[in-house]
């Protein structure tokens, strides 16, 4: 009864944030703060310190200062490996933004069945990089796989593409284009599902032909996902280590040994957690310089 | 006529292009699935064997009753649920105080929890190893959940302040003037409300534990430990790679992924395309 009549006098509803200070928004973002704090930001000191001392497993040793990166710049290989990522890189986007695009357009058109097509069109992408990996190498076996198979007929030649240093690093871009597009088709399926069908009409009406419509409405309105996506998988295919590593173990001779794989190896393989720590913060800033770029390159065209 | 042709022509080249891309995409799976249920003399031939003539399930049998494969099963459904649940409930609270509280540092912890998103997996590995060795909880699930659940905080706090967003603030009002406490209020009103948001987050954990190799490649040495996927990359490092079995073990492990994403496509979707798109 007596809450009614407090209602009616001073409405609480313009208050919602009270001024008065309160324990609950503190308790509320604790955990999470913490556990971020702890297996994110921790590790980053603790990479900065491991990379500054020469180890033995997870022990530090005496402290080292650079040394152990003045050892990855001298190392010619570390140089190698970081050439094979631009490669890996580079190939796969040159591949995947053309072949998403496609999909997603196919996908936009009105068509039978649409909703089937457009799952089955994006299935690769629950596919782990482990499955994924051990599924396109079996396809791809140089004894027994039926791609092996089919290359062998088609050019009568030797066809184990994974046996050569070339045919590795272009099967295993193939196989991260597989893996990787649907994200980006569906990216740009929503970027064109938001370009009004009036703007099409009326530059139809003006006499334009597909070409142009594609050239002067399409491509300007998916420019800003073209960058993110550029952003996202960039960032993806430069870190990649699973798909790499199972698939081809970086090899044959180190043909398609990347920055980040050889990471992963200097530290779980050959023990070295200090100069893998090193590495891996190398990796963190060409991210950091990439991202930086990317959003500068949004930035200056457009606005 | 001409353009009506034309139509005709497009839509017939359209459909030969999507059936192109699905085939494309289903060209592993049922190389994998047709391998998996072939009897053993079918397997090593060449010219390949399209098709297991008669198919049998032999390898099957043979996976999951000889070798260490339904353990890793286990551990896998374990550390994932475990993940989950920890995952949730640390940023279902976290989400929530970003959407509803002004305080001092909000905007600083948003960004900040973004910008550990942006750390690379691979380069914290070797420290997170140190450290997980030196908590002495190297080659455990508890190790394991907690990196899982941190690693998804970030993006699971995003998603869902938004969420919570979105739900009415006058509803919440209306529960406390008849007597809620602000908790209650969150527990029985913003988050039933944002089932859909939860949801889209609960897959996005499910999918990224199921699918990791590398956090549970570092972190655990045993069998009685390991995970699916690093339990699969064994398969074909230790023995020499008997594939039926290979395959028929990838097959089960893909079981649950592909539910999912059967079952709940869109929320897939909607939750990883935020994930996208936040950058």
């Amino acid at each position: 009864m007596s809450l009614a009549i407090t209602v009616t006098e001073a409405p609480p509803v313009a208050t919602p944030r009270r001024p008065r200070r309160s324990w609950l928004p503190l308790a509320f973002i604790a955990p999470a703060t913490a556990l971020v704090i702890a297996v994110s930001i921790y590790p980053v000191f603790d990479a900065v310190l491991l990379s500054l001392h020469a180890t033995r497993y997870a022990q530090k040793l005496q402290f080292v200062g650079l040394d152990n990166y003045l050892a990855l710049l001298k190392d010619h290989t570390v140089w190698d490996d970081a050439l094979t990522a631009v490669v890996y890189t580079v190939g796969s986007l040159a591949l995947v933004i053309p072949y998403a695009l496609a999909v997603a357009l196919l996908l936009n058109r009105p068509m039978r069945f649409r909703g089937v097509v457009r799952t089955l069109a994006i299935l690769p992408w629950v596919f782990s990089q482990t499955v994924t990996a051990l599924l396109w190498g079996w396809l791809l076996n140089p004894e027994f796989g039926p791609v092996t198979y089919v290359a062998q007929q088609v050019t009568g030649g030797p066809a184990a593409l994974l046996a050569s240093p070339t045919g590795a690093m272009a099967a295993l871009v193939g196989v991260n284009v597989w893996s990787s597009y649907p994200m980006a088709a569906l990216l740009f399926l929503a970027a064109l599902q938001t370009i009004p069908a009036d703007l099409y009409e009326a530059m139809r009406m003006d006499g334009a032909g597909k070409v142009s419509l594609f050239r002067y409405i399409t491509v300007p309105m998916i420019t800003p996902t073209l960058v993110v996506i550029l952003i996202q998988l960039t960032l993806l295919y430069f870190n990649m280590v699973t798909l790499i590593y199972v698939l081809t173990g970086g090899g044959p001779v180190g043909s398609t040994q990347t920055l980040a794989l050889r990471v992963l190896k200097m530290s779980f393989e050959n023990w070295d957690l200090g100069r893998g720590a090193a590495l891996g913060l190398v990796l963190t800033f060409v991210n950091l310089a990439l991202s930086l770029f990317y959003v500068r390159a949004l930035r200056s065209p457009h606005r | 006529m001409r353009s009506a042709r034309r139509l005709v022509v497009g839509n017939a080249l359209a459909g030969v292009g999507a059936l192109a891309v699905i085939a494309i995409a289903l060209l592993p799976v049922a190389w994998g699935l047709s391998t998996s249920l072939k009897p053993a003399s079918q397997i090593l031939s060449f010219p390949p064997k399209w098709l297991p003539d008669p198919p049998t399930l032999a390898s099957y049998v043979q996976v999951w009753e000889q070798s260490n494969l339904p353990i890793y099963f286990r551990n896998s459904v374990i550390v994932t649920l475990a993940a989950l649940v920890v995952a949730l409930a640390v940023s279902v609270h976290a989400a929530y105080a970003m959407a509803r509280f002004r305080f001092r540092g909000r905007n600083f912890v948003l960004v900040a929890l973004l910008a550990t998103s942006m750390i690379p997996g691979i380069a914290i590995l070797v420290p997170l190893y140190d450290l997980s060795v030196h908590a002495k909880l190297y080659d455990s699930f508890a190790g394991l959940v907690i990196v899982y659940a941190a690693w998804n905080v970030p993006i699971l706090v995003w998603l869902l302040r938004g969420f919570f967003e979105s739900v009415p603030i006058e509803l919440e009002e209306a529960a406390r003037i008849d007597g809620c406490s602000r908790l209650r209020a969150f527990y029985k009103i913003v988050l039933p409300m944002s089932q859909p948001g939860l949801l889209a987050a609960a897959i996005m954990v499910i999918m990224f534990v199921w699918n990791d190799f590398l956090i549970a490649f570092a972190l655990t040495i045993s069998e009685n430990r390991r995970l699916l996927s690093v339990g699969l990359y064994t398969y074909i490092s230790n023995y020499g790679v008997e594939w039926g079995q290979l395959t028929a073990a990838t097959m089960i492990a893909l079981v649950p992924v592909v539910a999912v994403f059967f079952l709940l496509q869109r929320r897939l979707v909607e939750g990883l395309m935020a994930g996208a798109l936040k950058g």
